[in-house]
């Protein structure tokens, strides 16, 4: 069994418990990314399973060895730092060598070694260079450089792109996700940004106050969020959750929202739930606009149109909330201008306990 | 702002006697080390009829001649070489690993140790249980005492443990995780990043020690371990003490002022020589101090 | 971890073991924790533990030797078996009236140093931040630097040179105005101000550093401003800068209200003589004359505790005003 297993992994400070046993399997070659909110416990599981961070309790393995009391040196990870730490004193292939200094490999298989990260990252023309004279995406490359050098079992990386522009953000995201595909190291990578996380990711962990919400691949987050917390994390703009009274169960299940119907998909669980508040959850994606006059239409107070182009982002207020529309723009210009309200196939409608916030089960959409 | 045409009539006035004041302020500053130069490049006859104002009245290197000849001297500043630089090294070797010690969070016990170090600096037991503490152990008229007895102070050991602190902790992190053991961290990684933290503690190291005095001369006896400061405070005090003595050491060519304004001539040079690194480290020492729990 | 023995190629044998170290690390001890800290952590300690050594017997057991103060100490039985005399080294002190004379001139010499120190690193910063020479500017700062690294025996020594009634520049000075030489440093009244000038000018340059820094903060835009909307060099000294590095000089205040006790009692004893000590002497000299000189360890040790007990209470109570004031301790 290879890969990385954290069982029951727990990390207290004293008495305050910010990661409360947390069970994970990293399969060999997956790249996993954690996400959350800051402060979510993201960053120190991925420190734990570096061994920066002692581990309080539960089980960690690597590659099927227990390493909960292995030095992180010991534990055959590499990891990327948010800022890179590259040291400032030295040029760019003493720091890709300088593990293997430390390691006292020999001065032919240093050289070989960093001749050969450095073709892979694009760096061999700025060997000589010192970090302070490289751009950020190459800063970013040299971190990179710095942990495949040494050929580890796992990657880690700590937000590695948050100190990078929009643009350049962009681009190493694919870089990465190409490096990825080229070496194939199992790779646990950490942001807070969920576009990141739906990019680059096989699997993406979201976590949630040192808990983890759901497991999945990025379309079956998108599409099947177990709760409210995930829904509205993943995607941009966030989904737009209406509060409504489930009105009908049976064959044909309805909503009811400030008088209006909103048919809903047929579900057992609606059955028993005729009377109770529901949260509807509407991507901004799903819900097509509609004008005067067409059927089912749920009207809504447009105020505001953003044109990015291909796309546009229909601002409205929703029975005193805000909602988001988002819709391709081609041939649709007429349309936009005189929205007044919104449809949507009922099934692309996820419905949550408005008490609980977890979605009525039973719910699944296949990509 | 620096164009002198966009000011009024009354700014360029009050930026003009602003200069003068500070060059004024500057020359007064200046003044007496000139005197004192010159004073030693004058003859003792003139010196003492209080002829020297500005410039070597009757140039002479005869009190330098004075000077270089007497052994004292020379072992004096041998000496002082000695604990200077032997004192410095021995600083930096308790307060360079020490120092990255406390600013270590996962080091045990951190706030005691801190708070261990700052108290120092807060209450001290005086000259008194110092000086017996040295002599307890041995420790007058040694070279060794003087060395070891001050290695370590307070406020050097916070300026160089508030600079590691302002260090990302990702650098010890991606080194240990290169493999590095703490002594490699430090020595490979914290040392070269600190360079002009340690330079400042350095710095602060070799003029108090150069400038060190007091202990010097309450704990040595041995004239042969003296150190500069010390053989000057010597000829100074009998220069102040004994008019007498002072007249009868009087030649035409040198005086006691004049050999004494040459002592002092020989001392300030070395710390005149390292002055552009004192200047530049200094002012950053002083303000990278001080501040911050 | 997967249990299931089919998804892995390790033995059962092996799992077992596995399982039971993995059952022991879900719940580690204390002590356990504490272990795999300094297994880990053990060079840290290393490098820490010669710098608590050299404090605990360098400073910290002198401390413990204070108790002579409340003892008829002598050498040959040592700190720890000479008798206990309670206060009576303290009531000598009050009834001893050198002592109160050096309580006295330290409190007045302190007064002067703060009255007339203070100020001149201020008024030296919003000088030189007046000046718009940069070439100007750094030469008079470098020259004005200078005396704070020279050492104290060499300052006395110009001062000594430059005040003697024979060769002294001062006399010289006074001699062309017709006046007859001073022995400026055996005349008691002249003490306090040579003392106290001497060391404005050791140290009001480097000192003004401390303001320059805080003015550096100031942002530009102030000025700008101030420019637009006409203020005049002066005007903008006194509305923008000064008010901006106000807390600077108010926790610079504080700390020398701290360290009012600090008398530089090393440039006393090389500049004092028997015929001045009714001015100059200050606690610090007394103690050294006491003690070191005088061989009456348990007094000189008592008058010691006394100045270190007052200045710890000065200290800390300027360190807590400043903490409450700017939210950061000094130290």
């Amino acid at each position: 069994m290879s890969g990385v297993v954290l069982e029951s992994i727990v990390k207290a400070y004293g008495a305050v418990q910010v990661v409360h046993g947390i069970d994970l399997e990293v399969q060999e070659k997956e790249f996993v990314v954690l996400v959350g909110p800051s402060g979510c416990g993201k960053s120190t599981t991925l420190r734990m399973i570096a061994g920066l961070e002692e581990i309080s309790g539960g089980a960690l393995t690597i590659d099927g060895k227990l390493v909960n009391r292995v030095a992180p040196k010991d534990r055959d990870v590499a990891m990327v730092f948010q800022n890179y730490a590259l040291y400032p004193h030295l040029n760019v292939a003493d720091n890709i060598a300088f593990g293997l200094k430390i390691r006292k490999e020999s001065k032919e298989h240093i050289a070989s070694s960093v001749d050969e990260v450095a073709g892979i990252l694009g760096l061999t023309d700025y060997l000589e260079r010192r970090p302070a004279d490289l751009s950020g995406g190459q800063r970013q490359r040299v971190a990179m450089g710095r942990a495949i050098v040494r050929r580890p079992k796992v990657f880690l990386f700590d937000e590695p792109l948050s100190n990078l522009d929009a643009k350049l953000r962009t681009q190493m995201r694919a870089e990465i996700k190409r490096l990825h595909q080229r070496l194939g190291v199992t790779s646990i990578y950490v942001t807070h940004d969920q576009v990141e996380a739906m990019t680059l990711a096989d699997r993406i962990v979201v976590m949630h106050d040192g808990r983890i919400e759901q497991i999945g691949t990025p379309m079956d987050l998108f599409l099947n969020p177990k709760n409210t917390f995930v829904a509205g994390f993943l995607g941009s703009p966030p989904m737009n959750m209406v509060e409504a009274t489930v009105k009908a169960g049976g064959d044909a299940p309805m909503a009811e929202f400030e008088g209006h119907d909103i048919p809903l998909a047929p579900l057992n669980a609606l059955n028993h739930a005729v009377g109770d508040k529901v949260i509807l959850g509407i991507r901004p994606e799903f819900a097509t606009i509609a004008t005067e006059g067409t059927a089912n239409r749920v009207p809504m107070d447009v105020d505001l149109i953003e044109t990015l182009g291909s796309e546009a982002l229909i601002h409205a207020m929703l029975g005193g909330k805000p909602f988001v529309l988002r819709t391709e723009t081609l041939g649709k210009m007429d349309m936009i201008n005189n929205v007044t309200g919104f449809t949507i196939e009922p099934n692309l409608i996820r419905v949550f306990d408005a008490k609980t916030g977890e979605a009525l089960p039973g719910q699944r959409v296949e990509p | 702002m620096t164009n002198m045409n966009l000011y009024s009539r009354g700014d360029k006035l009050f930026v003009v006697i602003n200069m003068v004041l500070i060059g004024l302020f500057t020359l007064s500053t200046l003044y007496p080390f000139i005197y004192i130069t010159s004073l030693s490049m004058s003859t003792g006859f003139e010196a003492r009829a209080g002829n020297v104002i500005l410039t070597p009245v009757g140039f002479t290197l005869e009190a330098y001649k004075q000077v270089l000849s007497e052994p004292l001297f020379w072992s004096s500043y041998g000496n002082t070489f000695i604990y200077t630089i032997g004192g410095t090294l021995m600083s930096l070797l308790f307060i360079i690993p020490g120092s990255y010690a406390l600013s270590r969070p996962q080091l045990k016990g951190r706030r005691f140790w801190n708070l261990m170090v700052a108290f120092t600096m807060w209450f001290n037991a005086g000259l008194i249980p110092f000086f017996l503490n040295m002599r307890d152990l041995g420790l007058l008229d040694s070279y060794f005492g003087i060395i070891i007895g001050f290695a370590v102070n307070g406020f050097n050991i916070i300026l160089l443990r508030n600079f590691f602190e302002g260090i990302p902790q990702s650098f010890e992190e991606a080194a240990r995780m290169d493999g590095a053991n703490e002594f490699q961290v430090l020595w490979k990684v914290y040392m070269p990043l600190s360079k002009p933290a340690i330079a400042t503690v350095a710095l602060f190291c070799i003029v108090s020690r150069w400038n060190g005095f007091f202990w010097a001369m309450v704990l040595l006896q041995d004239e042969e371990k003296i150190p500069l400061q010390v053989y000057l405070r010597k000829v100074i005090a009998e220069l102040s003490d004994d008019e007498e003595f002072a007249t009868s050491l009087l030649t035409a060519a040198y005086s006691f002022e004049t050999v004494s304004a040459a002592i002092i001539v020989c001392s300030i040079i070395p710390i005149l020589l390292i002055y552009p690194f004192l200047q530049k480290y200094f002012s950053k020492g002083i303000l990278l101090g001080g501040v911050k729990e | 971890m997967s249990m299931d023995p089919n998804t892995s190629g390790i033995s059962t044998e092996e799992l077992v073991v596995e399982a039971r170290e993995a059952q022991r690390d879900l719940k580690p001890s204390k002590l356990q924790n504490l272990g795999d800290h300094f297994k880990r952590e053990w060079q840290l300690y290393v490098m820490l533990v010669p710098t608590i050594v050299w404090l605990l017997v360098f400073l910290y057991k002198p401390m413990y030797g204070l108790q002579i103060a409340f003892k008829d100490y002598s050498i040959f039985r040592g700190v720890a078996a000479s008798p206990w005399v309670g206060l009576e080294h303290f009531q000598t002190l009050f009834g001893n009236d050198q002592f109160l004379r050096a309580l006295k001139n330290t409190i007045i010499i302190s007064f002067y140093g703060l009255i007339f120190g203070f100020p001149m690193p201020i008024i030296i910063a919003l000088m030189f931040n007046e000046i718009l020479k940069q070439w100007f500017k750094k030469s008079a700062q470098t020259i004005v630097y200078l005396p704070h690294f020279v050492s104290s025996v060499i300052i006395a020594g110009i001062v000594i040179t430059a005040f003697s009634p024979s060769a002294g520049i001062v006399n010289t000075f006074l001699g062309w105005f017709g006046i007859d030489p001073i022995y400026f440093l055996t005349k008691p009244e002249w003490f306090r101000p040579i003392f106290v000038g001497t060391g404005i000018w050791q140290e009001a340059g480097f000192q003004s550093i401390v303001y320059l820094a805080a003015i550096a903060g100031v942002s530009p835009t102030l000025y700008e401003s101030a420019v637009v909307d006409g203020a005049s060099r002066w005007q903008m000294m006194w509305k923008i800068t000064i008010p901006s590095i106000l807390p600077t000089i108010i926790i610079m205040l504080i700390i020398r209200i701290g360290n009012m006790l600090e008398v530089s009692f090393e440039m006393i004893i090389l500049l004092y003589q028997p015929a001045t000590y009714s001015t100059a002497d200050v606690v610090n000299t007394f103690i050294y004359r006491q003690g070191i000189q005088g061989g009456q360890y348990d007094l000189a040790a008592a008058a010691g505790l006394f100045n270190a007990v007052v200045a710890f209470v000065l200290v800390m109570t300027a360190n807590t005003i400043s903490k409450r004031y700017s939210r950061t301790s000094l130290w």
